[in-house]
């Protein structure tokens, strides 16, 4: 049998495996790991004295990953971007921002939603995991909303839709796993986010004002608040503003020619001055302790499924799937756009089905070179190119592209895991309210992906200033 | 019967890999197509682990370097010390297979199950940086430096700081400031895009270079058929011939490179490198002949090796 | 969703070895936590130190490739034992009695020999870097200083045998459920209606916020 024909074999086991409900992480080890024997096998014709060897090599091979993989420098975000999100939260930032974000544009329709939206978005600049970001404002907002009497299943989707934006705005967990995996500057990916993640938000809130004139019980707009109220809840706010800002003076230098650091060292700077905001706030022991265990529990679940995946993938390479299908890919007479447009839809289908990092994980091998290849090759200049766009930008649009579809995957039923988080975390809701609640954002992200699409400028614009 | 090997290298095809390119296009040659080797770039295996992946089984053939890991590879490092004195790529493939057939040498990587077939040379790996060009051994004081191996160590000596970034993000490291310079070989000063942020370049420094060897596993080897190995043993010269031509191409464009991306050419004083030498290589060297001879190799004798060999080298050109 | 599922206790001999093995993976994830802390603090170190008096911490990138194993693996069994890890239970949360109990057997006992083949595997990776003979028992060692590799490789086998513990009590507790056709099982992750697993987190945040 054709090494490609058991990828394809494996691959359905696999999804029927996730589909039974086997553990993703487990699941995509377990698939990888009877590939690699297979393939091994197959390798000495299926001789039975050989099986042995097989199973041998396979589970070497496999037992390689997970240290080799993880051992990672710049992988090494991902856990500090879970902690100053959870760092946050304890020192009550998180609080402080809602309620500036309440006084300023809370008098709009459908204004504490629209408030909502953009303390995630702001507290999006300092958190890089999406899925703590919901966590820690399903905590914050709902009850808040649900006070002045929202619709509680609408107050839900806007939480749950509000987190992913911290996977576009920069810092971002999603997007570093992109860099890495394509072998891209992971800087300019992460410059590339800001406007995209801005631009998202503002749909966003337009989209919750225009339910909220069409429908008038779904979140009426909130007045009262005086001048002088709205400058008193400024300070509160200013610590996370002061981080930002810290952060990005300190990847981006405005004083001097140099930057102080890379940006896996301003995650980790950023983490240390909210731990210090916390200790001045009265973080005691206690509270440490449960923002390094939920830190803890988030990561080895996140980590695990980064090596489950990985063992697949590198089945993937020993049966040669990337290569067949960017040979495919670039074999197909259609339009390079709607190919591209095509894969877009492909993984808005996926996602349903899997969770972002392992979607990523699992697909960009194979699909990251057929883009590069269907826009002219990696060192194609924009002349040239299908996508008018040289080799390097068509890697942090795509890129851009695609963590937000990974996002729209953190909201899709029936994996969704921001709508799993924001349910866990409130008594009155179940999974299925949250589904229904955060369905008005799915149109919101499909007008934001088609713009991103058909004007690259916006993700483009930024990482080209930077040269 | 038809023989099908994977051989792991990493990054993307470059001047590098040619040679591993050129072997597996010769072997189909010979053999109607009977035996193949699928050329993997990162595929199968992480870089660092590629003699893993080789101890293993997992694949036939693999290319790594000594630097990556020094306890895995004792013996050959004496190719990565400071200052040996080879001056081009004839050179280096002559002191590499030199030592590469050292019984010492052939027992550390066959407790591997790898047998080394051929080397990638490199030219010296020159450092680039921002700035005010560092023509001065004083220059070198407190210059935070992306080196590995001996090459770090020689910069140590002299108040270097050697700062460990990966190589693919060394463009990073010198963007954001931590490092002042980079020390790589001209073709990574291009493919990893340091040549497009430096200010200069040292053309004559020459601390030395990295030495990055190309394996098979043994038990592989031995199984092949005889055509099939007479195939693969025949071919080893030629690819390496396709190399050199390859990256003599390469180094004859480099000056008109360093002219586009507008970066200086420095060439430093020899006294300056005289006293960087004597500073670095003695010292270094004598460290590291102790210590591997405590470890029971016979470090003297693989040191004595290379300069016999450069001196018939040189002598032959 | 599959990340928040509960845990019955009672005085049972499989319950109270579930508890036992709990405090050791409390363990594991809080020392995997105080890592990513350590983390930061390097990095702080290491940033103030190159910029203040250009001293950085020797071999940085060395160390952080060290402490990921230890942020990645310690606490993938406490996750384990709370049914945290990512599954799609659409299918299988509509399952009843044995024929629940069924499909969480099959799941984990497949789960298990996984996890055992890695022991294995991550063991042979473990090996290969360790030598008794060598200086610092070191056979790879890392790019920059040389820090020998074999601690950091270690961490796999450990955590994933701890893991291996965590599924064969899973599996006790799935098949005896199963097999006397429980309602409620002690000491396995069950999945509980949404409204009572909110009321579990609500609890579990109390006064933390
Ligand atoms: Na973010
Ligand atoms: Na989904």
């Amino acid at each position: 049998m054709e090494t490609i024909d058991i990828g394809l074999w494996v691959t359905g086991g696999l999804l029927v495996l996730v589909i039974v409900g086997m553990r993703v992480a487990f699941a995509a080890a377990l698939a990888g790991l009877v590939g690699l024997v297979w393939i091994f096998w197959s390798k000495k014709g299926y001789a039975s004295e050989d099986l042995g060897w097989a199973l041998t090599v396979a589970i070497k091979t496999a037992g390689q990953v997970p240290h080799s993989k993880v051992s990672t420098h710049t992988l090494s975000l991902i856990p500090t971007f879970i902690l100053i999100g959870y760092l946050a939260y304890y020192a009550g930032l998180t609080r402080a921002l809602f309620e500036a974000a309440k006084r300023w544009v809370a008098w709009v329709p459908g204004g504490l939603a629209v408030s909502t939206v953009f303390a995630t978005a702001g507290f999006a600049a300092v958190s890089g995991a999406s899925v703590a970001t919901s966590a820690v404002f399903a905590r914050i907002a709902i009850p808040e909303m649900l006070k002045i009497g929202y619709n509680k299943q609408f107050a839900a989707g806007v939480v749950a839709a509000g987190g992913t934006l911290a996977s576009l705005i920069p810092p971002s967990a999603i997007l570093v796993i992109y860099a890495i995996i394509v072998e891209q500057d992971v800087g300019r990916l992460l410059l590339a986010g800001f406007i995209p993640g801005a631009f998202s938000a503002l749909v966003y809130g337009l989209l919750i004002v225009g339910i909220a004139v069409i429908f008038k019980n779904v979140g009426p707009p909130v007045g009262g608040f005086t001048w002088g109220q709205r400058f008193a809840a400024l300070p509160g706010a200013l610590p996370i503003v002061a981080v930002i800002l810290i952060i990005i003076g300190f990847v981006y230098n405005p004083f001097g020619e140099q930057a102080w650091g890379t940006p896996t060292e301003g995650g980790a700077i950023g983490a240390f001055i909210v731990f210090c905001f916390a200790l001045w706030r009265g973080m005691r022991w206690g509270q440490l302790k449960s923002a390094l265990l939920e830190t803890a529990k988030l990561t080895a679940m996140i980590f695990s499924i980064i090596w489950g995946v990985l063992i697949y993938v590198r089945f993937l390479g020993f049966a040669d799937l990337p290569g067949a299908f960017s040979d495919w890919i670039t074999s197909l007479t259609l339009s390079p756009m709607l190919i591209l447009v095509c894969i877009l839809l492909a993984y808005a289908v996926l996602g349903m089905f899997m969770d972002a990092i392992g979607m990523l994980l699992l697909t960009l091998p194979v699909v990251y070179p057929a883009v590069m290849a269907l826009n002219g090759g990696e060192t194609v200049a924009a002349a040239d190119s299908a996508f008018g766009m040289s080799g390097p930008m068509c890697a942090i649009w795509f890129g851009i592209l695609v963590v937000k579809m990974a996002e729209f995957c953190l909201i899709t039923p029936p994996i969704g895991l921001n709508c799993f988080v924001v349910a866990g975390v409130r008594p009155d809701l179940s999974v299925q309210d949250v589904f229904r609640g955060v369905m008005p954002f799915f149109v919101a992200d499909g007008i934001t992906i088609a713009l991103l699409v058909a004007f690259p400028a916006i993700v483009l614009y930024l990482p080209s200033l930077a040269g | 019967a038809a023989t099908e090997w994977n051989a792991s290298v990493w990054g993307k095809r470059r001047a590098f890999t040619e040679h591993v390119e050129k072997l597996a296009e010769l072997v189909a040659e010979k053999t109607g197509g009977e035996f193949t080797i699928n050329v993997s770039y990162g595929g199968l295996s992480k870089p660092r682990e590629n003699l893993d992946g080789i101890s293993i089984g997992a694949f036939e053939m693999a290319q790594f370097c000594a630097g990556y890991h020094r306890d895995k590879n004792r013996a050959i490092t004496v190719l990565e010390l400071p200052f040996l004195g080879v001056s081009n790529l004839d050179e280096e493939v002559a002191v590499s297979h030199a030592v590469y057939d050292h019984p010492a040498v052939m027992e550390e990587m066959a407790q591997w199950n790898a047998r080394i077939i051929m080397t990638s040379p490199m030219p010296q790996y020159n450092i680039v940086g921002t700035g005010e060009p560092r023509d001065e051994l004083a220059d070198f004081d407190g210059m935070r430096v992306r080196a590995t191996g001996g090459l770090g160590q020689a910069f140590e000596a002299v108040g270097g700081v050697p700062t460990s970034v990966p190589a693919t993000e060394a463009f990073n490291a010198m963007e954001s400031g931590v490092v002042d310079t980079v020390a790589f070989a001209q073709h990574a000063h291009l493919s990893f895009g340091t040549i497009n942020k430096a200010d200069w370049w040292t053309a004559n420094l020459n601390p030395g270079t990295v030495n990055c060897p190309v394996v098979v596993n043994i038990d592989a080897y031995e199984a092949l058929p005889a055509e099939h190995r007479e195939a693969l043993d025949s071919s080893i010269d030629e690819a390496i011939d396709h190399y050199l031509a390859n990256y003599g191409e390469l180094l004859k464009k480099w000056d008109g490179v360093l002219e586009e991306k507008g970066v200086q050419k420095v060439m430093i004083d020899d006294a300056v490198i005289e006293e960087f030498r004597a500073k670095a290589a003695d010292p270094i060297r004598e460290a590291w002949i102790a210590d591997m001879s405590a470890q029971g190799i016979p470090a003297q004798d693989l040191y004595d090796l290379v300069m016999e060999t450069l001196k018939t080298a040189k002598a032959g050109n | 969703m599959a990340g928040h599922a509960s845990v019955l206790e009672d005085l049972s001999i499989l319950s109270r070895l579930d508890r036992a093995l709990l405090r050791l993976e409390r363990a594991f994830a809080l020392l995997s936590g105080l890592a990513v802390f350590s983390l930061m603090l390097m990095a702080v170190v290491s940033v103030s130190g190159r910029n203040a008096i250009n001293a950085p911490l020797p071999g940085y990138v060395d160390w952080i490739e060290q402490a990921m194993p230890l942020i990645a693996f310690l606490g993938i069994s406490f996750v384990q034992r709370e049914g945290g890890h990512i599954r799609m239970d659409i299918f299988i949360s509509r399952l009843r009695g044995r024929a629940l109990w069924l499909f969480e057997l099959v799941s984990v006992l497949l789960i298990l020999v996984l996890m055992m083949a890695l022991v294995w595997g991550s063991w042979a990776h473990f090996l290969r870097s360790f030598d008794f003979g060598a200086p610092l028992w070191s056979r790879d060692s890392s790019i920059d200083i040389g820090i020998p590799l074999w601690p950091a490789k270690l961490l796999a086998p450990v955590a994933f045998s701890v893991l291996c513990l965590r599924l064969a009590l899973q599996v006790w507790g799935f098949g005896r459920a199963l097999v006397l056709g429980l309602e409620t099982p002690v000491a396995v992750p069950l999945i509980q209606d949404a409204a009572k697993q909110a009321m579990a987190e609500a609890e579990q945040l109390d006064g933390q916020g």
